[in-house]
């Protein structure tokens, strides 16, 4: 972290998706790394398929707020297209997108899916995963997720072992299988970026 | 391996808790306080060493049972969003001149920016309303910390001790470094024969204890003075900074090379404040600008120490801090004027892209049995001719009900009042009148008031949502399932007034049919739509769920 001295990352998607997830490993990948770290989570209503979000703060500084202003984000992850959109005006200048493409359509006015995509892409610094298709084709539900943490994983001064170390930590308890799976998912994920 | 962890603020609250020897912890789950419970609890079944969490029926009997368990001379801790204190308010208050025995942590969560709350009130002028200490951590590590330092003061000062969060503190995850032994609950006994009055509010001791409350408030300054301080640096422009306010500002000033020499700052963290900390920084300073969580508390204060005008005071009640809603990195850079940021988006790609963006808000789950209680109550009362229904509804997940389609619910004003609104408007003439709360909700405040409606002979119609679960918050356990027709009964409610329905589509018309008589029948009724929550389903949160986990075992 050498000239940047602060980083802000947000991780945004729809309730249930698994943004929590998501945050949680970019927020215990940062900490291992040895930055100060803060997370602001969203709880409650929004878990009921709203949007949710989550701001991951680290620094090599002091690091007091969860939250990230607005205009100043390095990156975001979005779980969904439109949730992508939504949060885009928390990046900063130049700062990357990386989204999955899939929509989840649970409301009645869902904007047209081709105009989302169009809109993402004319963007600078945008990488658009299809992160359903990837799910299927490992054959585990969050895998689409854990891609795209694994495409936006080079984009975050976090090094790729120390990234396969807070995967680990997370998914032990459920068992070896888990976390190999997780794993593939992540190096897929990377391996696209 | 590291020596800390990551935990959110409500989290290191529990973890504190237990490293400071609580015996019981008690709670009522309400957004965004929920997580101490049930991280106290988990935290409990690790360490099996006799200790007790427990979900109350609300806020007022989880508070008593904290009491309880401090005139025992044992640590204990009880939890609550914001608004549960108005529930428990009463114990709270009088709580203050009975004074506790072993330490007691009162843990409020507030919501500022009603991330899912029906207010954003301030727990601060609660406390100084009872005249209890109250103090106000920034990070998950102060959280930690102040918990175990509020137990001493609480055993001090033989009082309550508030420990007031925020939303954005609650649910934040951070750094948290523990100390290094944990200690065992112990007990100071229970109050000595010489104090043993004091617990008895009758009005000759109660003048007594309000005396001795009031000689408490010295001590309670020097303890403040501990957390407080003023800073400083020359400059005659200050801040008056706490809780979320200190996290944006310190974090403001770090990572925009901004000097902080800029501003004097007066940092709070513990009250009551003593005046003559607020008098010294208003007499120091020309302009004074206050960040502080909900409401305008410290800036009221510190108004009145600047009637001369020689200091002007900012914030919220001059709106240079909006009125209304939580703080944040913004509000500090526009107040203190600080450049902008350099945004991605320019103004005409922003305004392209909100045109786009549409909301999308909470809503029922897919195949929620509450939507086919609501599909049915809302055609009943259509097919008896009443086109414009108003359904009086309470806190749950079934609030929902009030987002289209189903335009089911017409008012929330706080956990209980469905009931009470529609018995009120009963009595009033407005006929059939129809009120819908959760089973939860009914054991927390709805129950008394079917107690009341049983004597009325008005068209009351009592809807329980019974899923037996407390949907909302994540699904805890209520206090207990499946007694509310027994209850009903044994308040006097003939049996032939009583209906369970089971919502479900192909019920749909048969449950139609049932409460279209029910409706038009004169006279109080309960209705209970009884359906298990799909979540807690999918979870096997269910006794009976795990009862054949067990049989398979």
């Amino acid at each position: 972290m050498n000239k940047q001295q602060n980083f802000g990352l947000i991780v945004a998607g729809v309730g249930g998706q698994g943004a929590v997830t998501i945050a949680q490993l970019a927020l215990g990948a940062a900490w291992m790394s040895g930055f100060n770290v803060l997370q602001s989570e969203v709880h409650g209503m929004s878990q009921r398929g709203g949007e949710v979000s989550a701001h991951i703060v680290f620094s090599s500084s002091k690091v007091t707020s969860p939250t990230i202003e607005e205009g100043s984000a390095n990156l975001l992850i979005g779980l969904e297209p439109l949730e992508s959109l939504r949060h885009l005006h928390y990046l900063k200048k130049g700062a990357p997108i990386v989204s999955s493409s899939s929509a989840i359509i649970n409301m009645n006015n869902y904007p047209d899916h081709d105009l989302i995509i169009s809109t993402l892409r004319s963007l600078e610094k945008v990488l658009i995963i299809d992160s359903d298709a990837i799910s299927k084709d490992l054959g585990f539900s969050q895998g689409g997720n854990i891609a795209l943490l694994g495409a936006a994983s080079r984009l975050m001064p976090i090094t790729k072992s120390i990234w396969e170390q807070a995967i680990t930590e997370r998914f032990k308890s459920k068992g070896e299988k888990i976390v190999a799976q997780n794993l593939s998912a992540f190096n897929f994920g990377l391996a696209k970026s | 391996m590291k020596k800390s962890k990551l935990l959110l603020g409500d989290e290191a609250l529990a973890l504190g808790a237990m490293d400071a020897g609580v015996k019981c912890v008690y709670g009522y789950p309400g957004t965004p306080s929920t997580e101490i419970f049930e991280a106290a609890e988990e935290y409990i079944k690790k360490m099996d060493d006799g200790r007790v969490s427990m979900w109350a029926a609300n806020e007022k009997v989880a508070y008593e049972l904290a009491l309880g368990t401090s005139y025992t001379g044992q640590r204990t801790v009880v939890t609550m969003k914001h608004v549960g204190l108005n529930v428990a308010f009463d114990a709270f208050v009088n709580s203050a001149l009975t004074g506790v025995n072993g330490g007691m942590i009162v843990a409020v969560a507030d919501d500022p920016g009603m991330h899912s709350s029906q207010n954003e009130q301030d727990t601060r002028p609660l406390a100084d309303f009872a005249h209890l200490p109250l103090l106000e951590p920034t990070t998950p590590q102060e959280v930690y910390d102040f918990t175990i330092k509020g137990f001493e003061i609480s055993e001090k000062l033989k009082l309550p001790v508030v420990v007031k969060l925020v939303t954005r503190l609650a649910h934040s995850r951070g750094e948290v470094f523990r100390r290094d032994d944990r200690l065992s609950p112990t007990t100071l006994g229970i109050p000595s024969k010489e104090e043993k009055n004091n617990w008895v509010l009758v009005p000759s001791i109660a003048r007594v204890r309000f005396v001795d409350l009031k000689n408490k408030y010295s001590e309670m300054l020097k303890i403040s003075a501990g957390f407080n301080k003023a800073i400083y640096c020359g400059k005659k422009i200050g801040v008056v900074i706490s809780g979320m306010g200190i996290a944006y500002f310190d974090h403001y000033i770090e990572h925009n090379n901004i000097s902080k020499e800029m501003f004097n700052q007066l940092r709070i963290k513990s009250y009551p404040v003593d005046k003559t900390l607020l008098q010294d920084f208003v007499r120091n300073n020309e302009s004074v600008f206050v960040f502080e969580e909900n409401y305008p508390y410290l800036e009221d204060l510190l108004l009145g120490y600047s009637l001369d005008k020689k200091c002007i005071i900012h914030g919220r009640r001059d709106c240079a801090v909006p009125q209304t809603g939580e703080l944040s990195l913004g509000i500090i850079r526009k107040t203190l004027a600080f450049e902008p940021t350099n945004p991605k988006l320019t103004d005409a790609k922003k305004r392209e892209i909100d045109k786009i963006v549409s909301s999308r808000p909470p809503k029922l789950c897919d195949g929620c049995g509450h939507t086919d209680a609501f599909k049915s109550l809302t055609t009943a009362l259509k097919n008896i001719g009443i086109d414009d229904y108003r359904i009086f509804g309470d806190i749950g997940c079934y609030t929902l009900g009030v987002m289209p389609p189903h335009m089911a619910i017409h008012s929330c004003v706080e956990m209980g009042a469905s009931l009470s609104m529609a018995l009120g408007a009963a009595l009033a003439g407005h006929t059939p009148s129809v009120g819908v709360i959760g089973d939860s909700t009914f054991f927390h405040s709805g129950m008394t008031t079917l107690i009341s409606a049983v004597q009325t002979k008005v068209n009351i119609n009592m809807v329980v949502m019974d899923n037996s679960i407390v949907g909302m918050t994540g699904q805890q356990p209520p206090v207990t399932i499946g007694i509310c027709e027994d209850l009903a009964i044994a308040a006097g409610l003939p049996k032939e007034d009583i209906h369970v329905l089971t919502p479900l589509p192909k019920q749909h018309s048969a449950n139609v049919d049932t409460l279209e008589k029910i409706f038009k029948k004169n006279g109080p009724s309960l209705i209970i739509f009884k359906r298990e929550c799909i979540q807690a389903l999918r979870r096997k949160l269910y006794p009976h769920q795990q009862k054949k986990e067990v049989a398979n075992e």
